[in-house]
This record gives C-alpha cells, structure tokens and sequence, in this order.
C-alpha cells in the first residue's frame, strides 16, 4: 500500500478516534442529566394523584432544586463542545433536551400558570437561549417541548376534574388555546415538529370536551360571561 | 381554518378530524394579538422561516456544485489519448478553480457565523461530489490520492468565511470516486492502454484497504459506500485478470468488448436521482 495512502488513512483513523472518544463523553455526561430528567418528570406525576392539587407548590420546589443538578450537568456538556459544532453532537441530548424544555414549562405553568418563554427555560435548564451566546437550547426542542406541555395537561385537565379542581379545565383551555395559536403562526416544514404540532389538536379537542361536560352540567363556575351553549360542536 | 372546514364537513369521505369547537373559536378569536406569547410565536415564525430559507438555498448551491462536478468528471473521462491529457486537466483545474470561488464561496458566505453541522444534510451531496471530481483530477494529474487537508486552502476565504472540509464527508466522496475508477479502468482497455488498467486497479485496492483499516465510524453511509467499492474492485480485479489471460490472444480493442458484455449497469452509486 502506498505510503501516502496509509498516512491519509492514519490520519483518518485518528481522527475517528478523537470524535468518538468525545462522543462517549458526551453519552456519559448526557446519562446523567437524563436520569435527573427522569427524577423531575416523576416528582411531577404528583399532580395527576388524589389529593396531588395541594401539593403543587411543595412539588415545584422540589423540581426546582432537581433542576440545580440538570444545570451542572449542562454546564459540564457545554466545555465538551467545541464552539460551533453544536449542531454536531445535538441528536445526543436532542431528545433529553426537549423532555426538559417540556418539564420546565410545566413547573413555570404549575407556579404561575404562565407559558415559560424560551429565554425562561434556557435559564431554568442553565444553558443559553441563542446559538451565539453558547452552548443553547434549539428553537425547535424548546417547541417540541411545548407541544409535550400540551398533552400532559390535557391529562391534568382529566385528573384535576376527578380531584375536585372544576376551575382549572377552563385555565388550561385558555392556556392551551393560545398555545395552539401560536403554532399556528409558524411555517412548518414537513419534519417531527410538524407532526408532533399535528397531535396538537387532539389535546384542544380532549380539554374542550371537559370544559363541555363541566359547562352542561353547570359545574363551571361562572365567573366569566360566557355564553350559555359553550358548547365543543364535536358531537 | 376552523371556519373553512365547518362547511365541508360531513360530505365527502375525508377521514374525521376533531375541530376547534366553539368555545376554542372564542378563545382564538379573543386572542390579544399582542400577548407575549402570540409576539414570541411571531419571533419564532421568523427565526425558523430564516433557518428554512437558508436550508433551502444551500440545498440549491449544492445541486448546482453537484451538476458542475459531474461535467467535470465527465471531462475528465474524455482522455482517451495522452495528446488530449494536458488540454483536459488544465480545463479541469480551471473548472474546479471556478468552483472555488463562485458556488462555494456563496456558500462559504451562507455559513459565515452558522454552525455548519447545522446545515451538513444540505450542503454534504455537493460537496462529496466535488470531492470525487478534484481527487480525480488529482489521481489522473499525480497519481495519488490528496489528503484534505491539502483542499482545504481552496475553499477558506479568509474573512468571508470559509468550508470545513469534514473527512468523513471526504471519504465518502473518495467512496464515490472508485466508481469513476473503475469506468476509467475498463475504459482503458478499449484504448490498449494496460497500464493505467493496472495502475488504476491498484490505488483503488489500497483506498479499499483503507477503507477496510478504519474502524467503525458510526455513519450508515460509509458501510454503504464500503460495499459499492468491494463490488468495483471485483470487478476491476477481473478486468486485469483477463488482461493477464487473455491479453495475447486478441486484439486490445476486443478485449473491452469482452469485458462491456460481462458489465452489469451499476448506475447505483451515482445518485442521479437527485
């Protein structure tokens, strides 16, 4: 074999060597957060439980400090990076990522039923919001995790309704309403978050129906004038 | 959207799809339009609208660098007697200079401050193609096999940014040059030229080496190319075997004959479908 030939081979070979070495780092430091995500999303199953609705504050608390350990761990992926190859490594913690832009949102909606803006979960994540600032949180993860929020409350709107919490069905509509509007306002291409966007309307439909059944049988209190039919045309 | 479907609702076959019921329709409709989060989502829209744009126009550059780097190839294929060979590679070399600092320098531009990893699926296609063309221009030129690093000057741009040339995105357009390899092999059997039979069979012997040497590289794509590659070398293998053969018995021209027949068409490799 000509010797030039090898030493291009060499070369390459170590090369791979170097990337997949990093990659196994990254897989490690990865493990470790996801399994803190773990912790974060079963802390907040709470809220699904009999009596889980007085608990929310002390939950959120403890998800906070939770959070505190995935903000190590991020910090320790970003030193990983070398700058500008995000978008190298991103399908390593792409999945983690979103689970978290989903758990963070639930904890900003849970304490303040507010939709967590993007720069509110970089914060909450510890990692930045925009790819220029350093090791981020991809604008489509952050949306992928929104829609994520919108499925589990439509679950919370179920459960809150066994639990005796009449009121909170029609906040998470208002809530999820906006959110589906404000997908609406984007251009998605063909890819997963269009899909994942298309199983949107499934959880409007599922928190209208509770908002439906409440309002027929004059369960909603009626704080707001709403009108009198209210009614999901689904039927 | 709500109000379109409503009317076409229930006649036709369309699979049932829930709808934004009424009280979803007041909600929309009593939106704030200028709510923080219908602002964000319009922040969002636009971000996303300019990272599709620039997706899309890579992805154009890209099929023209493709389309240029298979006329150069095709060029380069056309040397069928040593007189055409200095005229051919001087124009190759002008072609693959012009490249240089047209298609790919507006792409260097389009990268200039991105993550180009971000962008690879767009641009990767052109650029492996470019790759094929230039080492073999290089291969015809030298006779060698040109480290990436040697391509990597033409395709920096100083403050207008530049291409990183990924090697394993090289190795695979290396991959595809074997192809060109193995035509050019076969083609010299028609012209009587059996050295550069040999000569061709056996670099890219040591590229399937090579290839074999280096591990796992985790990409899909390079056992693939790996197994194009073993498919040209049998073949090529074969051709100089019927060269060693049957070379004395018959004319060279009829030995490409002999050979073309035995060719099955392995348009594979080529992706002409893009």
């Amino acid at each position: 074999m000509a010797s030039n030939m090898s030493a291009i081979f060499a070369s390459f070979q170590q090369h791979i060597n170097v990337e997949q070495d990093l990659r196994e780092e990254i897989r490690q430091v990865n493990k470790d957060i996801d399994q803190k995500a773990r912790e974060i999303q079963t802390t907040l199953q709470i809220i699904h439980q009999e009596g889980g609705l007085t608990k929310i504050a002390d939950c959120c608390a403890l998800t906070r400090k939770l959070f505190l350990d995935v903000k190590t761990g991020f910090s320790k992926l970003a030193v990983l990076i070398p700058e500008d190859q995000y978008y190298r490594f991103h399908d390593h913690w792409r999945f983690t990522m979103q689970r978290l832009a989903f758990l963070a949102s639930l904890t900003v909606y849970l304490e303040s039923g507010q939709l967590a803006m993007i720069e509110d979960v970089a914060q909450i994540v510890g990692v930045t919001s925009k790819r220029e600032d350093g090791f981020h949180i991809d604008l489509e993860d952050y949306l992928m995790g929104l829609l994520q929020l919108a499925s589990e409350l439509a679950r919370f709107a179920v459960n809150s309704v066994t639990n005796g919490d009449y009121k909170r069905p029609l906040h998470v509509s208002q809530f999820v309403a906006e959110l589906n509007s404000g997908f609406r306002l984007l251009n998605l291409k063909n890819d997963g978050l269009r899909k994942r966007f298309d199983a949107l309307k499934y959880d409007v439909k599922k928190i209208e129906e509770i908002v439906y059944d409440l309002s027929i049988r004059g369960l909603k209190s009626e704080e707001k004038s709403e009108d009198k039919s209210g009614a999901s045309s689904t039927s | 959207m709500s109000h379109g479907q409503r009317g076409r609702r229930g006649g036709g076959n369309r699979p049932w799809r829930p709808q934004i019921g009424e009280r979803g329709k007041n909600v929309v409709e009593g939106l704030n339009e200028n709510s923080p989060v219908i602002q964000s989502f319009r922040k969002f829209a636009s971000e996303l609208d300019a990272k599709h744009d620039r997706h899309e126009r890579l992805v154009k550059q890209s099929r023209d660098v493709t389309i240029e780097s298979k006329r150069i190839i095709f060029l380069l294929h056309s040397i069928d007697k040593e007189s055409k060979r200095e005229a051919v590679l001087a124009e190759a070399q002008t072609r693959i200079a012009s490249l240089n600092t047209t298609i790919f320098k507006e792409i260097a531009k389009e990268l200039q401050g991105q993550d180009q990893y971000q962008y690879l699926r767009a641009v990767s296609p052109g650029i492996q193609e470019y790759i094929e063309a230039v080492t073999f221009m290089f291969y015809i030129r030298d006779g060698k096999l040109p480290h990436w690093d040697e391509l990597q000057p033409s395709l920096s741009y100083g403050e207008e940014g530049q291409i990183n040339l990924i090697p394993i995105e090289f190795f695979l357009g290396v991959g595809d040059l074997t192809g060109e390899l193995m035509r050019c092999c076969i083609q010299s059997l028609g012209t009587g030229s059996t050295k550069s039979c040999y000569e061709a069979c056996s670099f890219v012997r040591d590229i399937y080496i090579g290839f074999m040497s280096v591990g796992h590289t985790g990409h899909r794509e390079f056992q693939r190319k790996l197994n194009v590659l073993k498919q040209s070398l049998t073949k090529m293998e074969m051709a100089c075997y019927t060269l060693a053969v049957r070379g004395n018995e018959m004319p060279k021209h009829m030995l490409a004959d002999v050979f073309s027949t035995g060719e099955v068409n392995d348009g594979a490799d080529e992706g002409f479908c893009d």
